[in-house]
């Protein structure tokens, strides 16, 4: 190429003016091209990323929808709760979607609409009516009755890409009254009009900032900003502002205004929440106010456009006064460009800032954690870090709120009475008795969770939790029922290694020939092992294994005083079979999935396996009530009314290094488990401790009938428990029993043996 | 003269393409290819299914149908996604999350619809809850629009409502068994007994339901009992 062109310069040396002419418009060519090649490849890079407009949409995690129905019973405080968590306004008249008003009665809702897995539901306003928090009439405002309202589920999560960018988009119809005019006014009132580029706009901006004496408007048009937000890195280079200008052109060229509009709706920054970003007017409603977008009041609009500018600095959160100032600051220049009258603006200035009180921070992230393991085994990450997936859970934010206050209110009680427990941690899980769903988890002693999972990732021995599964095997035998007199003498195994197992009761005591029952509710170790061993531990391991425990356990005799390690997760597994009724139902937690469009694509499908008879559960259920009532864990009335009936078991393992306590009422099945980190002793027995964090959780939650259903096969008999016989009604010191019919006991006619 | 003209463009068409190519790749234009959106490789799909139960619901798309025909109130402000999303319905093992596992399901045999003559003239009683009555009506109303799977959906909304109501697993195991699931079905059927000790229709279709539950998977022997039991409360 030199050789060449010196050549050249050799060979037309005469006529140096031409070919200084020509080297610029050889120079000028390149230039040109190189321009249109560049505009070539903007313009193609304009549309490949508008036209694609498709954000990374992080997956929505939702929980329960609350359904309100005639005959419910809620608990105290709930649908308030439930309402301002969902982000409804308590008004004087609910006129719109969103809003609540008291009446004598009850109270008149106005759902929102929503697009459940099984199809759209819209708002309706109804009339709740209530009598002591039990739903007693659903009404239309027509005065027709109606059987049953579904409130939208709460957005409890979300699933984000690495990048950490959320939104939750919207279109022009979603925007409230106002929105557009607010925006334009304060960003770029010459919006329709302008080619993408505005210099009036700039000019003008100047001009109304001389005047403000600060910083009100900004120069750059909305299709400018969006080029730098959807196209361009923040880097500050000479590059990029050559660009910008170019790019703001060809979209203002390739697109409509509304279109460019819209992408810059849901692009636009609004805030920031941990490492989540808030992009896009549609998440920072709900992020700010709790509500969606079009439910918005024109100074909330105001905060919100005002945020544009700065919203870490005008952070209405961390900065309300500052927010406040912005707000009015929006306010007054829509007054002044007569979009709003000087009246209106006073009022609306004379608002508060509305910020929703729910907090923003995940409240669940146990049970987030659970629910994002269980999806990665079914879609890939980037599938549900982008493509907006609906996920619909069972989690019951009631249930929840009341799981974690329990733990936190009573380990802060166990902690006054027994001095600070170095490491203490503890865990929760609560499920729906008929249907297996997982309500809510509590991770860990203050109800975040950092780390580690205490119901999931972590396994404890079980100590005599583990009774009800011998008593059971034995029940599954047909040999065996709640009269059958076991002998709690001391006993002693030899062990593998030629030792001596010697199990103890825990009053050391040893208690003679009982029946079967009483060695439950006054949970004797020795009586037990015992039975244990007359039924086999094989057959103990077995039962357990049909109730969802799927580990393999070496079957030495100490597992029937619960030296096998389990989860509270698993616990809950294995009494969730014995409250429902002998039928084991995988815990669940997802309901179903869908795209963002509501197309269904996975569902839950609920699935019971028969682990133990009709007889036996039903015995073993009474059993569990009789401890509940009599035995060690009647602690938790102290907690509940004695009408409420529940069937619970405590746990304790040697040196009580574990308190646990699981049981269940009508509705609902609970574990908790408490215990060091580092597993050394502590001052709890499961009635102490972990009983405490159960009856409060229970307390809280709406009270369930408890409905026992006697097999055909069972009678009642009135039993002398030192003979194990059936006698009459009006003996003194008997108790009534449950026996399945075939082993009815022989009749004493005397009340003596 | 003509011929060096061109001679002496022939530099400047090498520039040109110098540049062309310079300009795709300058690393000056990074910033502005960068996307942040993330379109889905083929390994990255979500997974088809060969798992599906209800394929005579899903594959026709009439849930989306049916959806915008009624949809006009409520806005919907996703995008259509990226992937390309499986033809049909992934079913969710109920498989204990314990094990933080879950596999397809081993596909139950597309097996042809049972037919449903098994409890013909028993007519189940009225339930007391008007909440139980009206999910059932539209669980029955999306399986008479052939939308099977929304009617499972809605039949196991109505047992979270009234999860010791008979006729919820009643509805639930009959409409399993007529898409195949004869064994959910039958282990559904036991659950029902366990409420009815003293329904005699019930007991009687629950019974019924189990033997030809029991049919369907090959017991002949457990049919025979099952019926046995029917008779029963005939």
């Amino acid at each position: 190429m030199t050789k060449r062109r010196t050549r050249n310069k050799a060979s037309v040396k005469a006529s140096v003016g031409w070919i200084s002419w020509l080297w610029i418009a050889k120079f000028s060519t390149v230039l040109l091209v190189l321009g249109t090649v560049s505009l070539i490849y903007l313009d193609a890079q304009i549309r490949h990323r508008f036209e694609g407009h498709r954000w990374s949409l992080p997956a929505k995690v939702y929980a329960r929808p609350l359904e309100i129905f005639s005959g419910q019973q809620l608990a105290a405080g709930q649908l308030d709760y439930e309402l301002t968590q969902l982000g409804y306004r308590f008004v004087k008249q609910a006129r719109a979607p969103g809003q609540v008003q008291k009446t004598n009665q009850g109270m008149v809702i106005y759902s929102r609409g929503f697009r459940f897995a099984d199809g759209d539901q819209h708002g309706r306003l109804v009339e709740v009516s209530l009598q002591s928090n039990k739903i007693t009439r659903l009404r239309q405002t027509n005065g027709t009755s109606i059987a049953l309202l579904r409130l939208e589920p709460q957005l409890v999560g979300g699933i984000y890409p690495s990048h950490n960018e959320d939104r939750e988009l919207i279109q022009l119809d979603d925007l409230p009254n106002g929105f557009i005019e607010t925006l334009l006014a304060l960003e770029d009132r010459n919006y329709y009009s302008h080619y993408g580029v505005s210099p009036w706009g700039i000019a003008r901006a100047m001009l109304a900032n001389i005047k403000a004496g600060a910083v009100v408007q900004g120069g750059s048009t909305l299709t400018q900003q969006l080029v730098k937000n959807f196209y361009l890195t923040d880097r500050q280079t000479l590059w990029r502002k050559l660009i910008e200008a170019p790019m703001a052109l060809l979209l203002n060229i390739h697109y409509s205004k509304d279109e460019v509009l819209e992408v810059y709706l849901n692009e636009v920054f609004v805030g920031q929440s941990g490492k989540r970003a808030i992009h896009g007017f549609g998440l920072a409603s709900r992020f700010y106010f709790g509500q969606p977008l079009n439910e918005l009041k024109l100074h909330q609009v105001a905060l919100l456009v005002g945020l544009v500018k700065g919203p870490s600095y005008y952070n209405p959160q961390r900065h309300p006064k500052r927010a406040t100032k912005r707000r009015n600051l929006v306010l007054s220049v829509l007054a002044q460009q007569g979009l709003i009258s000087d009246i209106q603006k006073v009022k609306y200035q004379g608002l508060p800032l509305d910020l929703t009180e729910a907090s923003q921070v995940s409240r669940y992230p146990a049970y987030m954690d659970v629910v994002r393991q269980q999806l990665q085994q079914l879609y890939p990450a980037s599938a549900l870090s982008s493509h907006g997936l609906r996920i619909f859970t069972s989690l019951d934010p009631w249930v929840q709120y009341q799981a974690d206050r329990a733990m936190v209110e009573q380990v802060s009680k166990i902690k006054q009475r027994y001095g600070d427990i170095e490491g203490l941690q503890g865990a929760t899980v609560v499920s729906h008795r008929d249907s297996g769903e997982l309500l809510a988890l509590v991770g860990d002693h203050n109800g975040g969770y950092a780390g580690h999972n205490w119901a999931l990732d972590r396994s404890r021995q079980v100590g005599s939790l583990l009774k009800p599964v011998i008593h059971l095997a034995a029940l599954e035998t047909g040999r065996y029922s709640l009269g059958t007199i076991i002998d709690d003498a001391p006993i002693s195994l030899p062990q593998p290694d030629g030792s001596l197992w010697k199990p103890q009761n825990y009053d050391l005591k040893s208690h003679g020939k009982v029946p079967m029952y009483e060695a439950l509710v006054k949970s004797y170790n020795q009586a037990n092992v015992r039975l244990g061993l007359q039924v086999g531990v094989e057959n103990v391991l077995l039962q357990l294994n049909r109730m969802g425990v799927e580990q393999v356990i070496p079957a030495y005799p100490s597992v029937l005083l619960g030296a096998v390690e389990m989860s509270p997760l698993q616990v809950n597994q294995v009494y969730q079979t014995i409250a429902g009724n002998g039928f084991y139902s995988p815990l669940s937690l997802v309901r179903q999935v869908t795209e963002a469009n509501g197309r269904l694509l996975s569902h839950f499908p609920f699935a019971v396996r028969q682990a133990a008879s009709n007889d036996a559960i039903y015995s073993l259920q009474h059993e569990m009530r009789m401890v509940a009532n009599e035995g060690t864990a009647r602690g938790v009335y102290r907690y509940l009314p004695t009408q409420q009936k529940v069937a619970a078991k405590t746990g304790t393992t040697n040196d009580q290094k574990d308190s646990w306590f699981s049981g269940f009422s009508g509705q609902h099945v609970a574990t908790v488990w408490l215990g060091r980190e580092d597993a050394k002793p502590t001052p709890l027995t499961g009635a102490s401790g972990a009983l405490n964090v159960w009856g409060q959780l229970m307390q809280n939650l709406a009270y369930s009938a408890y409905e026992d259903i006697k097999p055909q096969s069972i009678e009642y008999y009135y039993l002398n428990v030192a003979s194990g016989k059936a006698m009459p009604n009006n003996c003194p010191n008997g108790v009534w029993l449950p026996m399945s019919k075939k082993l009815a006991p022989s009749f004493n006619t005397t009340c003596g043996y | 003269m003509y011929n060096t003209q061109i001679a002496r463009f022939k530099p400047l068409s090498l520039i040109l393409l110098v540049a062309f190519l310079g300009a795709c790749a300058a690393p000056s234009y990074g910033p502005v290819v960068e996307d942040l959106s993330v379109s889905a490789r083929h390994s990255e799909r979500l997974p088809s299914s060969s798992t599906n139960v209800y394929a005579k619901d899903s594959a026709k798309g009439s849930t989306n149908a049916a959806v915008s025909s009624e949809a006009s109130a409520i806005v919907d402000t996703a995008q259509p996604t990226l992937y390309v999303a499986p033809k049909t319905e992934v079913t969710i093992t109920a498989q204990p999350i314990l094990n933080q596992v879950i596999t397809p399901s081993p596909s139950p045999s597309p097996s042809p619809e049972v037919a449903m003559p098994v409890v013909q003239g028993v007519q189940l009683p009225v339930s007391d809850q008007a909440v139980v009555e009206q999910l059932l009506a539209e669980a029955d109303q999306l399986k008479a629009q052939g939308k099977v799977t929304q009617a499972v959906i809605q039949l196991q909304r109505a047992q979270r409502i009234a999860p010791r109501e008979p006729k919820v697993y009643a509805r639930l195991a009959a409409l399993l068994l007529s898409l195949g699931e004869a064994s959910r079905a039958e282990q559904l059927a036991l659950k029902g007994l366990t409420l009815v000790p003293n329904k005699k229709s019930y007991q009687y279709y629950f019974w019924k339901l189990i033997g030809a539950s029991r049919s369907h998977l090959g017991d002949g022997k457990g049919e025979a009992s099952a019926i046995y039991e029917a008779e029963k409360y005939k």
